[in-house]
């Protein structure tokens, strides 16, 4: 499976990547952007097929686009929609859980976190999505 | 206001150590005293809007910013390598949050900055702010200081 992390640090993108290792995800790939416009970008580089991407991972506080504009963006111009996104932020309040919703995210980590806490709400989405 | 620089403080001791406990496996227990001013020293600033306003200051010399960023990737760093003025970012970041979460109500309307990084200097923090104070803590004898002002 591949997967996509977008987080303006670099730092918190080897974290995340870890942790995903971690948490016993089998990843072929891991693709990285350092803010929202990066990702859709990447989204448009790499269609559906054999080898799509199996999950999203974005922060929300990241210059240029933040992670709730992406998500906005990607619905609109419907890329890669059945892919699962997990938000992993600091920014874990009530208002900004329910904008992600809305905006399609289907988990929310926030950071700090431990890769039991990144599998626990990661594998559920990935066995929904199959 | 002792009242709430009090909880403030607890607070912010809170987020240090679920902070460190969670993401470097270390622990990280506050310190007594005042901030030191440690020349050829690593700053990290976020600042808060809306409900809460104001900022926080993460600041370390270069070796224990070296050692924390080593703590974070698990990899070893130099200590101008970019990473760990990135990993010093980060940490502010996830502290600052965490703070913020403890202190304001779960539906309150505060965002919190990108983390703005600098080897440069110092400014401090801005006058306007009421409430204002340093703390130090200590992973495994690394010093770093925290400033919160709101």
């Amino acid at each position: 499976m591949r997967a996509l992390i977008i987080d303006d640090s670099a730092v918190m993108r080897k974290v995340i990547e870890r942790a995903l290792g971690q948490a016993g995800l089998d990843l072929s790939e891991v693709l990285q952007a350092s803010n929202g416009e990066e990702a859709l970008q990447t989204l448009r580089d790499n269609p559906g097929g054999a080898n799509a991407l199996g999950l999203i991972l974005s922060d929300i506080n990241m210059p240029v686009m933040d992670g709730l504009q992406f998500l906005e963006a990607r619905k609109q111009q419907n890329l890669a929609p059945g892919v699962p996104v997990v938000m992993i932020t600091t920014e874990g309040n009530e208002t900004f859980v329910m904008r992600a919703i809305a905006a399609g995210a289907q988990g929310y980590i926030c950071k700090p976190f431990t890769a039991e806490q990144v599998k626990a709400r990661v594998l559920p989405l990935l066995r929904a999505a199959v | 206001m002792a009242n709430v620089q009090d909880e403030a403080v607890t607070r912010l001791d809170s987020a240090v150590s679920e902070v460190f406990e969670t993401m470097l496996a270390r622990s990280c227990d506050p310190l007594d005293g005042e901030v030191d001013t440690v020349e050829g020293r690593i700053v990290a600033r976020i600042q808060f809007t809306g409900a809460v306003d104001g900022e926080c200051l993460l600041y370390a010399s270069q070796a224990t910013a070296s050692v924390t960023a080593e703590a974070l990737l698990g990899t070893p760093s130099e200590p101008h390598d970019p990473m760990v003025a990135d990993a010093i970012g980060e940490l502010c970041n996830m502290i600052a949050g965490g703070w913020k979460s403890k202190l304001a109500s779960p539906d309150s309307n505060c965002t919190i900055s990108t983390p703005a990084v600098t080897r440069d200097g110092f400014e401090g923090y801005q006058a306007r702010f009421t409430t204002r104070f340093s703390r130090n803590y200590s992973f495994q004898g690394n010093v770093f200081g925290v400033v919160l002002a709101f």
